[in-house]
C-alpha cells in the first residue's frame, strides 16, 4: 500500500469491559487528539461479562463487524448504519473466541471447543477435539481453522464433519519429551488461498503449516516469550506477533527467523493490525500503539480509557466519525468569518506606515554639529593635549625629586 | 556575595509582606510531575465514567461490593530466617483474618490452587535474600490480578525498639495515599482489599500505604485525639517497610504465560524517560 503524506486509518477497538471504539488515525500527527475517539456503545448500561472477547470483519468491503462477547453473544455492527442483529452461541460451554462469514453464513467458536456453522433452517455444530483459543475463517475459500490448549491446529471445510489438515506435533526433544502444544492465536497467510497457516502459541513459538506439502510445521520461530495474538503485516511474508510480556515483534514467515520488533507497549498485547505503512496494536496497560512500518519508530500513543482486547484496522474503506458529521455543517458557517479576517490582514498592513519608517536620527543631527564648528573643535582639542602633556611632565618631576636611587 | 545579598532583600521584602501573602509551593518533583493522561483528575466527565464502569466490572469490584469478607493467607519462601518469619507474623497481626503458613517446598501454582480451595481470597508470599525480606509478591484470589513489589527497608517490630503486645487485635483502619494514575488505583485497591471493610474505631489502629515518587510506605500508628479534639497525636507500633512495583499481572501467579498489565523489566530506559516522571 502506498504511504500518503496525509492519509487517515480507522481503527475499531473492543474492550474487556465491553465499550466498542472508533479511533480515526492521521498520519499527520497534529490531527490526532481525544477526539478522534468515538464510543460507539452506551458505556453507562455495561454489564458484566459483556466484554468483547473477538472481532472480526463479516464481509471483504470491511462495512460489517462481527462482535463475540464474553456471555456468548453475537453482535453484527455495520459501520454506517448500527447494530443489525444479535445472535446467542448458548450451544456450548465458555466465551466466543472466533468468528467469521462464509458465503454470508456465520461460523462461530466457543471456548469449549464447538464451532456452530449457522444455516438458515439447521444448524450445524462440529466438535474440534479440545478447548479452543481461536477459530478463524479464510476469506478467499470456505475453510476455517481452529487451535487451542492442547489442541492443534485444525482446517475444516465448511459442511463436513472431518477436518481437511490437521497439524502434527513436531518430534520429542533430545529428551525424549513430548513438546507441548498451546495454540493463542492463528491466522491464514493471505494470498495463499487458505493453504499457509501461521499460529502461535504461549509456549513461545511460531509455526508456519501449509497444508499441501506436510502435516508438521514448514518453519518453527521459537521465542522465549509467551505469544498473545499473531496478525498479518504489511507484506504477506512477514506476520506481526504479539507476546504477554509487552513485546511486538515482527517474524519473516518464510525463511523462519525473526525480524525487527516494536517498542513501546508496558502491558500484554491483545491485538496487532497492520494498514496504510503503519504498525497498530493495543496493550492491556490500556494503551493503542502506533509504530511506523519503515523505520519501527513509536508515532503514536493513544490511551484508551478501559483494558482494549481486540483491533480491526479497516483498509479497504473509510468510516467517518458520528460527531463530524453535525461538526461539519458549523464548519461551514465559520469559514467567511475567517476569509474576513484575511482581508483585514491585508488592509492594516496597506495603511500603517510602520514602526520601521520612524527611526530616530541622532546620528545625522551630530554630524551636523561637528561640522559647523570644527575649527573651534580642533582648537579645543589641541588646547587639552598641551594642558595633558604638562601635566604628565610635571609629575615625572615630582616623582624625580622624591625619587631615592636619583637624588644618590 | 551578590546571592547572599540578595537574599538579605528577598528577606526583608517579605517581613515588610508580612503574613497575609499565601505561601509558595515550593517545585519539588512531585509537583512538577509530568502530566500523566490516566490520572483520573485530568480526564473529561466521559472517560471517568469509563473508568468508573472499568473499575466496577474488575476482579476487585466484589470486595468494594462488601460482598464477601477478605481471609488472607501469608506464606514464605523455603526455610525463611527470624526476620522475615517474624515479619510474616507481625503481617498477620495487622491483616485481619489472616494466617501464616510455611511453604512446604509448595510452589506458587499449587498454593493458589490450595487456597482456591480453602476459600482464601489474598495470598501474601514474602521472598528473602540473605536473612532480608526483599520480595513481597500478592495475588488475589480466584481471578487476580497479581501484583509483585520489591520489598525494602523492612523494620519489624524489635528492631523499631517497640512490643509487639501493645498492637490490639481491633481491626485497623486503612489510608490508601497518592494513588492517582489507573495503574496506582489498582494497585490501591489490591493493597485495600486485604482489608476488613469495616474498621473498629475503638481500637484506634491506623495501617498507611503512603505512594510518594512509586514508592509505597507502609506504617502502622496508635492514634489519639488531643482535647480541643483538633488534631491527633500518633504512635508508632511498626513494623515498616517499603514496596515498589515490579509487575502487575492478569489473573493468578503465572509468570512465564501469564498477560502482564505493566512490567517494567527489559524497557526501564524507555519507560523512565524523566525524574518526574512517576507511574503510580
Amino acid at each position: 500500500m502506498v504511504v500518503n503524506e496525509d492519509s487517515q486509518l480507522d481503527i475499531f477497538v473492543g474492550s474487556t469491559i465491553g465499550s466498542f471504539k472508533h479511533v480515526k488515525y492521521y498520519t499527520d500527527n497534529t490531527k490526532n487528539n481525544k477526539k478522534c475517539i468515538e464510543n460507539l456503545v452506551d458505556v453507562k448500561s455495561l454489564q458484566k461479562g459483556e466484554g468483547i472477547t473477538c472481532m472480526e470483519w463479516g464481509n471483504k468491503e470491511q462495512t460489517e463487524i462481527l462482535i463475540g462477547k464474553k456471555n456468548q453473544q453475537i453482535q453484527v455492527y455495520h459501520t454506517l448504519q448500527g447494530n443489525k442483529c444479535i445472535y446467542t452461541a448458548d450451544y456450548a460451554e465458555g466465551h466466543v473466541v472466533g468468528l467469521g462469514k462464509v458465503n454470508n453464513t456465520l461460523v462461530s467458536a466457543v471456548s469449549s471447543g464447538t464451532v456452530r456453522v449457522w444455516g438458515d433452517d439447521a444448524n450445524e455444530d462440529i466438535f474440534t477435539g479440545g478447548k479452543l483459543d481461536r477459530m478463524r475463517v479464510c476469506s478467499d475459500d470456505t475453510l476455517f481453522a481452529t487451535g487451542g490448549e492442547e489442541n492443534d491446529l485444525k482446517v475444516w471445510r465448511v459442511g463436513e464433519s472431518q477436518p481437511t489438515f490437521s497439524a502434527k506435533n513436531l518430534a520429542h526433544d533430545w529428551l525424549q519429551l513430548r513438546q507441548p502444544v498451546w495454540v493463542t492465536d492463528l491466522v491464514f497467510v493471505p494470498g495463499e488461498g487458505g493453504r499457509v497457516v501461521a499460529v502461535c502459541s504461549r509456549h513461545g513459538y511460531v509455526r508456519l503449516y501449509d497444508t499441501r506439502s506436510q502435516r508438521r510445521p514448514v518453519q518453527n520461530v521459537t521465542f522465549d516469550l509467551a505469544a498473545t495474538c499473531i496478525a498479518p503485516s504489511i507484506s504477506t511474508r512477514l506476520a506481526l506477533v504479539g507476546f504477554a510480556r509487552g513485546q511486538l515483534r515482527q517474524v519473516e514467515l518464510r525463511l523462519g527467523r525473526p525480524d525487527k520488533g516494536y517498542k513501546g507497549g508496558a502491558g500484554a498485547v491483545t491485538g496487532a493490525g497492520a494498514g496504510g505503512g503503519r504498525v497498530l496494536s493495543t496493550s492491556l496497560d490500556r494503551h493503542l500503539y502506533v509504530h511506523r512500518y519503515s523505520d519501527k519508530e513509536l508515532v503514536h500513543k493513544q490511551y484508551l480509557t478501559s483494558k482494549p482486547s481486540c483491533i480491526l484496522v479497516q483498509t479497504e474503506t473509510e468510516t467517518p466519525l458520528r460527531k463530524a458529521k453535525s461538526e461539519r455543517e458549523v464548519d461551514d458557517v465559520t469559514e467567511p468569518a475567517d476569509d474576513m479576517d484575511a482581508i483585514f490582514e491585508t488592509m492594516e498592513t496597506v495603511g500603517d506606515p510602520g514602526p520601521v519608517s520612524k527611526r530616530p536620527k541622532p546620528s545625522l543631527e551630530g554630524s551636523t554639529e561637528v561640522v559647523e564648528d570644527t575649527e573651534a573643535a580642533i582648537a579645543k582639542l589641541l588646547r587639552s593635549t598641551e594642558k595633558t602633556r604638562k601635566r604628565r611632565e610635571q609629575r615625572k618631576r615630582e616623582k624625580k625629586k622624591k625619587s631615592v636611587f636619583h637624588n644618590a | 556575595m551578590a546571592r547572599g545579598k540578595d537574599k538579605k532583600k528577598r528577606k526583608l521584602e517579605k517581613k515588610q509582606e508580612g503574613d497575609d501573602v499565601p505561601k509558595k509551593i515550593p517545585h519539588t518533583l512531585e509537583t512538577l510531575r509530568e502530566k500523566d493522561e490516566t490520572m483520573l483528575v485530568n480526564a473529561d466527565t466521559e472517560e471517568q465514567e469509563e473508568a468508573q464502569k472499568d473499575m466496577e466490572l474488575d476482579e476487585l469490584s466484589t470486595y468494594y461490593e462488601n460482598s464477601y469478607e477478605p481471609k488472607v493467607l501469608i506464606t514464605y519462601s523455603d526455610n525463611p530466617h527470624s526476620k522475615t518469619r517474624i515479619f510474616g507474623r507481625e503481617l498477620t497481626r495487622i491483616i485481619p483474618n489472616s494466617l501464616s503458613r510455611y511453604r512446604q517446598r509448595s510452589s506458587v501454582k499449587r498454593i493458589v490452587q490450595s487456597a482456591i480451595r480453602e476459600d482464601v481470597t489474598d495470598v501474601i508470599i514474602i521472598n528473602e535474600n540473605q536473612r532480608q525480606p526483599n520480595g513481597f509478591l500478592l495475588i488475589h484470589l480466584p481471578a487476580g490480578p497479581t501484583a509483585h513489589f520489591r520489598l525494602s527497608s523492612c523494620k519489624i517490630t524489635p528492631e523499631l525498639g517497640k512490643d509487639h503486645k501493645e498492637i490490639t487485635i481491633h481491626r485497623p483502619e486503612v489510608v490508601l495515599n497518592n494513588f492517582s494514575t489507573r495503574l496506582g488505583l489498582t494497585v490501591g485497591r489490591m493493597l485495600g482489599a486485604l482489608f476488613h471493610y469495616e474498621p473498629q474505631f475503638r481500637g484506634r489502629r491506623a495501617v498507611t500505604f503512603h505512594n510518594q515518587r512509586d514508592y509505597i510506605f507502609f506504617r502502622h500508628h496508635r492514634y489519639e485525639f488531643t482535647k480541643d479534639g483538633k488534631r491527633a497525636k500518633l504512635c508508632e507500633l511498626g513494623p515498616r517497610f517499603t514496596l515498589k512495583l515490579i509487575s502487575l499481572q492478569q489473573g493468578t501467579f503465572d509468570s512465564k504465560r501469564g498477560d502482564y498489565e505493566w512490567i517494567i523489566a527489559g524497557r526501564r530506559h524507555q519507560m523512565e524517560t524523566s525524574r518526574r516522571k512517576f507511574f503510580l
